[in-house]
């Protein structure tokens, strides 16, 4: 069975494309409040279920953060395909950042890579904050992915890029193809 | 007096992947073989026509012998390893025989030359699987009868024997599920008061050979340095002796994370064409590996029911008075139940889905009438391995065995058609 985020309640949070907009520890600018620096965050529960929920496919949704859950584990399995060259972190760091310079799509736009999972922005204020709050929550993610997938000195973690292989729900990112 | 019945009767269980075989009486088998049978037959498309007479005098005399160049088991192995003109074959899919000539050639070995007695001087007693056509037990009686001219043959179902390896060792419980995961197909088979339930057995495509298929899988994406040719040798011995049961995978990601030295283990071959030796790690397929049985889905993706949801679902099939002594007696058979913890995983699992029913109807009922809860045990014991083995071991010692079998006699009064039929073991217990 897959595993869920424990963010449930969603009191006071905004929401965009019927997805609430977690609270992020990040360094990085964008709409996402701040959250604790000791508390776990929605990205670090993406990173530790990702080696357990790569493998599945049927997902039940327990509460709209888990869609935040399954789109931030498609993200890992890209960033991990574009990290499979790279032997060095300098090289990683690299490719990841021209990742994160490509446009996020958003639902309803044609590089979205879960056609029915979130609701359509209704309006393009909408459609612009939610696609805000994906490119900080990208970037956010990309960092910590270089932090478990490279080892303290620089050479690639094979635990972690083994998973580079494995094709997430067997969708495939129309840009790497 | 017919001196074969004072004789310790053969006992042979061919499964998928591994044969077991010896004489009752004995507590384990005297030979665990893989069955595989590897012939030569290089000889037998060769043209006429040959450039020297030399050449033609070899070849002819080992088109005479071809026949008797075959090996078995392990020696199989290292014999098509180590030249060309061996070809292996598995003479058993899914439980079933699906190559008759190679079959008859294995238990040819076995008798022969493994166990070195003369089939004539004693009674058989032979394994198969619960879905076993009656025709194959024809041909398996007809080769039993004709090519070794055995007194007395027995066919037995391989979960009711596994049953019985448990009455020595606690009460003498005929009431009980059977849980044989082989290593070509996984049987849920309810018995009751001795009498297999035919109607709620339930099979699952997954079993030991998935689990190391899944395993080589995960080492080839990580990019282990293993020779091609041997992976799959050494995935399989990396599940046998590495792999165990988590009880949750994300926690046994962290513990392999944490700890690296304790967890991640080493894996020392010699490639087999050169003779270097190599290094390769094991981690996270030590319990991804049988993980496989409990969330299938992450092996493949047109089955994805887990093992304890087969086997709460098998029960529920079941006559209802017999429901609660099924749950009591759960008896697992076969190799694939060796894993380290495979059990207690089972056990657990299975209690949370009998109590979530048990739950669910007291909610119904307005939590007026507590229900008993229901006793879920999983049994596991030291000779799981060869459980059918020893059942049949068991069984063949006893003085009944000899009335129950099919004879030479009959056989020949009545044709193959005897072997149809498995009568019951009636008045033993």
């Amino acid at each position: 069975m897959v595993y869920h985020s424990s963010f449930v309640d969603e009191e006071g949070i905004t929401k965009a494309c019927g997805c609430p907009l977690l609270p992020l520890k990040s360094h990085v600018k964008g709409p996402a409040p701040a959250s604790d620096q000791d508390a776990t965050d929605i990205v670090d529960e993406a990173i530790t279920f990702f080696r357990a929920n790569v493998f599945f496919r049927n997902f039940d949704i327990k509460s709209p953060a888990d869609k935040l859950l399954i789109y931030l584990t498609f993200y890992i399995n890209s960033a991990l395909k574009r990290l499979e060259g790279c032997r060095t972190l300098a090289e990683g760091t690299k490719a990841i950042i021209s990742l994160g310079l490509e446009k996020v799509p958003v639902p309803g736009e044609s590089g979205f890579p879960f056609p029915g999972l979130f609701i359509l922005p209704q309006s393009s204020k909408e459609a612009e904050l939610f696609r805000n709050y994906l490119q900080q929550i990208r970037e956010e993610t990309s960092g910590r992915l270089l932090g478990v997938a490279y080892r303290p000195n620089g050479t690639p973690n094979k635990w972690w890029l083994a998973f580079a292989k494995r094709k997430f729900m067997n969708i495939i990112d129309q840009r790497t193809v | 007096m017919d001196p074969a019945t004072s004789r310790p009767a053969v006992v042979i269980d061919n499964g998928t992947g591994y044969s077991k075989m010896g004489f009752s009486g004995n507590v384990e088998p005297c030979f665990i073989v893989p069955t595989v049978v590897a012939a030569n037959e290089s000889f037998l498309n060769q043209p006429r026509i040959s450039t020297k007479s030399s050449n033609w005098l070899s070849q002819h005399s080992a088109g005479v012998m071809a026949d008797l160049d075959f090996f078995i088991g392990h020696e199989a192995f290292s014999r098509s390893r180590s030249s060309n003109t061996y070809n292996l074959s598995y003479p058993i899919k899914h439980g079933q025989v699906v190559n008759w000539d190679a079959m008859e050639r294995f238990w040819q070995q076995c008798i022969f030359n493994y166990l070195r007695c003369d089939p004539e001087d004693h009674y058989f007693l032979l394994t198969e699987s619960p879905h076993t056509p009656p025709e194959s037990r024809e041909c398996t009686g007809e080769i039993m009868f004709e090519t070794f001219n055995v007194p007395g043959l027995y066919i037995a179902v391989q979960p009711v024997l596994a049953l019985a390896a448990g009455y020595t060792t606690s009460k003498c419980e005929m009431t009980g599920v059977v849980v044989d995961v082989g290593d070509g197909g996984t049987h849920v088979v309810p018995v009751a008061e001795g009498y297999v339930i035919g109607s709620s057995i339930r099979s699952i495509p997954i079993a030991g050979k998935d689990v190391t298929l899944f395993v080589q899988q995960l080492m080839r994406e990580r990019g282990e340095k293993i020779p091609p040719e041997d992976s799959f040798e050494v995935a399989r011995k990396v599940k046998e002796n590495y792999c165990y049961t988590c009880s949750d995978i994300v926690e046994a990601f962290n513990k392999h994370d944490k700890e690296p030295s304790k967890y991640v283990k080493q894996w020392r071959g010699t490639k087999p064409k050169t003779g270097a030796p190599y290094t390769c790690d094991v981690g996270y397929e030590r319990f991804l590996g049988p993980e496989v049985f409990f969330n299938p889905e992450i092996y493949r993706m047109d089955f994805t029911t887990p093992l304890p949801d087969v086997i709460d679902k098998c029960i529920q099939s079941a006559p209802i008075d017999t429901r609660r002594a099924l749950y009591k007696n759960i008896v697992l058979s076969g190799g694939s139940t060796m894993f380290k913890g495979f059990h207690k995983r089972l056990k657990r699992d299975l209690k949370k889905i009998v109590d979530v029913r048990v739950l669910a109807s007291e909610a119904r009922l307005g939590g007026e009438i507590k229900a008993k809860p229901v006793e879920v045990n999983v049994a596991s014991h030291p000779i799981q391995r060869y459980a059918v083995w020893f059942g049949g071991s068991i069984l063949a010692s006893t003085p009944e065995f000899f009335e129950a079998c099919h004879t030479k006699a009959e056989y020949e009064e009545y044709g193959a058609s005897i072997c149809r039929t498995n009568p019951v073991f009636k008045g033993m217990y």
